[in-house]
């Protein structure tokens, strides 16, 4: 048979696409049969460098190039599906800008703060920010030395970088940008169960009743979730999708029972719904009995501003914002009596008939339910309450831990579980769960690092927004980012974020692949190898680790931070960065540098680069040792038999991920649960074994106003987000083409009755501004998102419209996360 | 500018009350129906001689009335003509 190449790739697109749908294809494209080979394209799986879905696709190289990408057929996660932002993949690493040289700012051929940007070498770049570096820490100590990292990070970049920070330069300085995504669902996690990261899995879409999404637009967010949970609404008609959000999204499109709450009443809504659970005798009093505890959380805790603010100085709790005490059931239901669905209403605007349907979900013992939030929820000066108190809901109908009934927190970046949350590069936390204020803990990490004993510091370290305030009043001087553009993600970008970088006595290190709004602000840049330029391992939102290898180059001189990371370590010796009484107990330590006692200690160096069985590394081959495998295996020491445990580092490059804890081999889809999770003690049947005594909280919350509404100057509430063409803050996303041209710039999402008010219409030119910035953009009336009166939506990705100027540097006062969705402004013609 | 062929395949998720009209605006984006599942899912494939007018019509595809989600599964591009002759 002789068929044209386009024929012939049209079948294989359509047996694709027919078998991702679970759609028998149509017989005449199943029978043609063809070879990979005939493409004469290599293919390698790696998990998608985007969201935190973590969708696995194939990836295919030729003469050292990404020329396609599709979705893997034979993932778990997205099984053969892949979105608009999956499906450019292979475009990201091409962009014309691309960094391939670090650049330093000069003035007559020296480093000047105002000098412009200049091609320099490795060495020199390292040279200047060695020095920048030491004299800060010589003159000024640990605390003045910081690192912004991301969830972007793979898992062992991430934990070099902790490493390299708590334990060589001796500072917990070192946050994530996963504190402005996740932050608030880890403290929640924290705080109910003792332990961070769902129970459940995307097994739970496919045995749900009920899906309530809480503050999240997954439709264009998380696509191929998205599309799961479609296939199970349309597929078993008894199921329902209730929607929550301030405004109308796509995911109204699917939505049985839709609520448009006024920003911040979601507390008021959540204590109506526990309220209704007691009040109609639903409480499934055997479950709550045997597996939970009720707390009183501390009220009025302020809004994580600066702490003279006057918002914090009327906060009684501001100082103890995580504070608990113990309270019964009885006292609890008290607490709740005020909650009525009518009070709920009245703050919310939702109709009092679809918060009874909403809380009767939760209720109905027959309705498996899973519930499921992203930023809506986390970017909120009460996200973690909020996050409690859906748990509340949850614990209180004992439906949790068991296939679909599920309260599923989702995540925004490929690996903030993996690397961030449980690599632990926050400012206060070690691997696994393990905390810098706890000594047991800190002596835990000395012992597997193999330092000696007060290495790693005891004082919490500062958060991302406290990291900006801190390089603005100069705290902060020497400081490196990697993997994010936090100049234009960070809020109140003129008065909060700009003027550190800008800080004369500070140096700014920014690795980058593109020259972002950050790198442009910064004194040095390095540029960076991305996604399969590297060998790499992320960890997705259901807790399945991924690996891929390294399958391509990078271009001109662009390194993978783990390089630059471990490179950069050779610089320093204990002497110069640790103190004498370190020294004096453990003298053989002294005039090593900080390369030798943190990577080539025995462990990290361990395996030999024949391990790597010819793949391309181009960070082992530098160093002469498997560098991923020892930082991975060291790592792993962390949390195995301690409920995290990860399998052996090679099992992870054949299969499509695992979900940790990995115990003998086998993965745990729902923990908590006996029969699924070995970790549950053998009768127990449920066991919340984060917690002490195996019994998870729950907490009684009040509503609490957030902490700038609309009046009369201001008289808008500002929401900010994404939308599906670009991901964050589209460093990598605006470098396609094809998303590039779908939606070039940002606008501003307005209802139609409130523009005509104001004398706009669709396409006018406005001016948005609040009390700390303003921006021009275009009207948009139409389209995706359909806001109610009185609120407007505005994308963040566009570094042409810069939306932080605007936005509150407000945070939850436990998680330290900002809340991006709610401030006010006005909107005038331009 | 390069002479570009794109050849995909997506999954399309509509209201099953829909799917009628769904099918009639997909074809008229110039999508070729190949499967249907009357609970709501449909395979088509859409080919375009240049990246924008793909993504245009990804866009509009995404945004159709009774779309819920449309997700891509296989994409192929290339700079050359795809009539060449190959056996399978």
């Amino acid at each position: 048979m002789t068929l044209s190449r386009r024929e012939v790739l049209k079948a294989q697109a359509i047996v694709a696409a027919s078998a991702a749908a679970g759609i028998t294809a149509p017989a005449a494209a199943q029978s043609i049969i063809t070879e990979r080979e005939k493409t004469e394209l290599t293919w390698s799986k790696a998990p998608c460098r985007f969201c935190g879905t973590g969708c696995s696709v194939m990836v295919a190289t030729k003469d050292d190039r990404v020329v396609a990408t599709h979705g893997d057929a034979e993932a778990e996660v997205n099984k053969g599906l892949n979105c608009v932002k999956g499906y450019f993949l292979s475009k990201i690493m091409y962009g014309a800008d691309r960094l391939t040289k670090p650049l330093l700012r000069k003035r007559d051929g020296v480093f000047h703060k105002e000098g412009e940007f200049e091609e320099v070498s490795w060495d020199e770049a390292f040279d200047v920010m060695a020095e920048k570096f030491k004299t800060t820490l010589r003159e000024k100590g640990p605390k003045a030395v910081g690192m912004f990292g991301s969830g972007q990070w793979t898992v062992w970049e991430g934990y070099a970088a902790s490493k390299l920070y708590k334990a060589g330069f001796r500072s917990n300085n070192i946050d994530p940008n996963a504190r402005h995504c996740m932050a608030s669902a880890v403290a929640g996690f924290i705080r109910t169960f003792g332990i961070d990261e769902p129970m459940g899995c995307y097994d739970d879409f496919e045995h749900a009743d009920a899906f309530v999404l809480w503050g999240s637009n997954m439709a264009e967010m998380h696509p191929i979730l998205w599309t799961r949970l479609t296939d199970r609404r349309l597929s078993a008609p008894h199921v329902k999708v209730a929607v929550l959000s301030t405004y109308r999204n796509r995911c109204y499109d699917l939505a049985d029972l839709e609520l448009t709450f006024t920003p911040q009443t979601d507390l008021a809504i959540l204590n109506a719904i526990q309220r209704h659970i007691i009040k109609s005798g639903k409480v499934n009093t055997d479950f709550v009995d045997k597996h939970t505890t009720f707390k009183r959380g501390n009220p009025n805790i302020g809004y994580g501003l600066r702490p003279e603010h006057p918002l914090e100085q009327s906060a009684a709790n501001a100082a103890k914002a995580g504070g608990a005490e113990d309270m019964t059931f009885e006292e609890y239901e008290v607490f709740l009596e005020d909650y009525t669905f009518e009070y709920a209403s009245e703050l919310s605007g939702v109709p009092v008939s679809r918060l009874e349907e909403l809380a009767e979900i939760y209720a109905d013992p027959k309705i498996k339910v899973m519930s499921l939030w992203t930023m809506g929820v986390n970017q909120h000066t009460r996200g973690v309450w909020v996050n409690n108190m859906i748990y509340n809901a949850h614990l209180l109908t004992g439906k949790i831990s068991e296939p679909g009934n599920s309260p599923f927190s989702l995540t925004g970046q490929p690996s903030a579980c993996g690397t961030a949350r449980e690599v632990g590069t926050f400012a206060h936390r070690l691997p696994a769960d393990l905390v810098v204020a706890n000594p047991e803990h800190r002596k835990t990490a000395e012992g597997i690092w193999k330092l000696p004993e007060g290495t790693v510091p005891d004082w919490v370290g500062a958060h991302a927004v406290l990291q900006n305030r801190k390089l603005k009043d100069g705290e902060i001087n020497a400081y490196w980012i990697q993997v994010n553009n936090n100049l234009q993600a960070a809020p109140n970008m003129l008065q909060e974020t700009y003027p550190g970088y800008r800080n004369p006595e500070n140096f700014i290190v920014v690795s980058d692949a593109y020259p972002t709004v950050t790198a442009q602000a910064a004194d040095l840049v390095l540029p960076t190898a991305m996604w399969v330029e590297k060998e790499g391992a992320y960890g997705n939102a259901e807790r399945r680790t991924q690996f891929w290898h390294e399958l391509v180059p990078a271009p001109g001189e662009a390194k993978s931070d783990l390089w630059q990371l471990m490179e950069f370590s050779k610089r320093f010796t204990t002497d110069e960065v640790w103190p004498e009484e370190i020294l004096a107990a453990a003298p053989d330590y002294r005039g090593k540098t900080l390369f030798d006692v943190l990577f080539a200690n025995g462990q990290v160096d361990a395996f030999p680069i024949s391990e790597t069985k010819d793949h391309p590394n181009h960070e082992s081959g530098h160093f002469g040792f498997y560098a991923q495998k020892g930082l991975f295996e060291e790592y792993a020491r962390f949390g195995r038999g301690h409920g995290h445990d990860l399998a052996p580092f090679d099992a992870y490059h054949e299969a499509r991920g695992l979900r940790w804890p990995v115990v003998d081999g086998k993965e745990t889809k729902w923990r908590y649960r006996e029969g699924h999770d070995p970790y549950v003690t053998p009768g127990a049947g449920i066991e919340f074994y984060g917690k002490p005594d195996g019994k998870a909280f729950i907490f009684a919350l009040p509503y609490e106003p957030p902490a700038e509404s609309p009046n009369d100057e201001f008289p808008f509430w500002l929401v900010t987000g994404r939308v599906l063409e670009h991901w964050h803050s589209g460093s990598m996303t605006d470098r396609v083409p094809e998303l590039h041209k779908a939606y070039p710039n940002a606008v501003v999402y307005m209802h139609p009755e409130d523009a005509a008010e104001l004398g706009l219409h669709r396409g006018s030119a406005i001016k948005i501004s609040s009390r700390r910035g303003d921006m021009l953009s275009r009207v948009e009336t139409r389209g995706r998102n359909r806001v109610p009166r009185g609120l407007i939506f505005i994308p963040w990705f566009d570094a042409n419209q810069l939306v932080n100027k605007l936005t509150l540097d407000a945070t939850d006062p436990i998680s330290k996360q900002t809340d991006f969705k709610k401030c006010a402004c006005k909107v005038e013609a331009a | 500018m390069r002479e570009e062929h794109h050849l995909s395949s997506l999954v399309i998720h509509a209201r099953p009350e829909t799917l009628d009209q769904v099918v009639r605006r997909l074809e008229q984006e110039g999508c070729e129906v190949h499967a249907r599942i009357e609970l709501g899912k449909l395979v088509v494939t859409l080919e375009a001689d240049g990246q924008r007018t793909l993504n245009d019509a990804l866009t509009r595809i995404q945004l159709l009335p009774g779309v819920i989600a449309a997700t891509l599964v296989f994409h192929h591009v290339e700079e050359n003509a795809l009539e060449e002759e190959m056996s399978a």
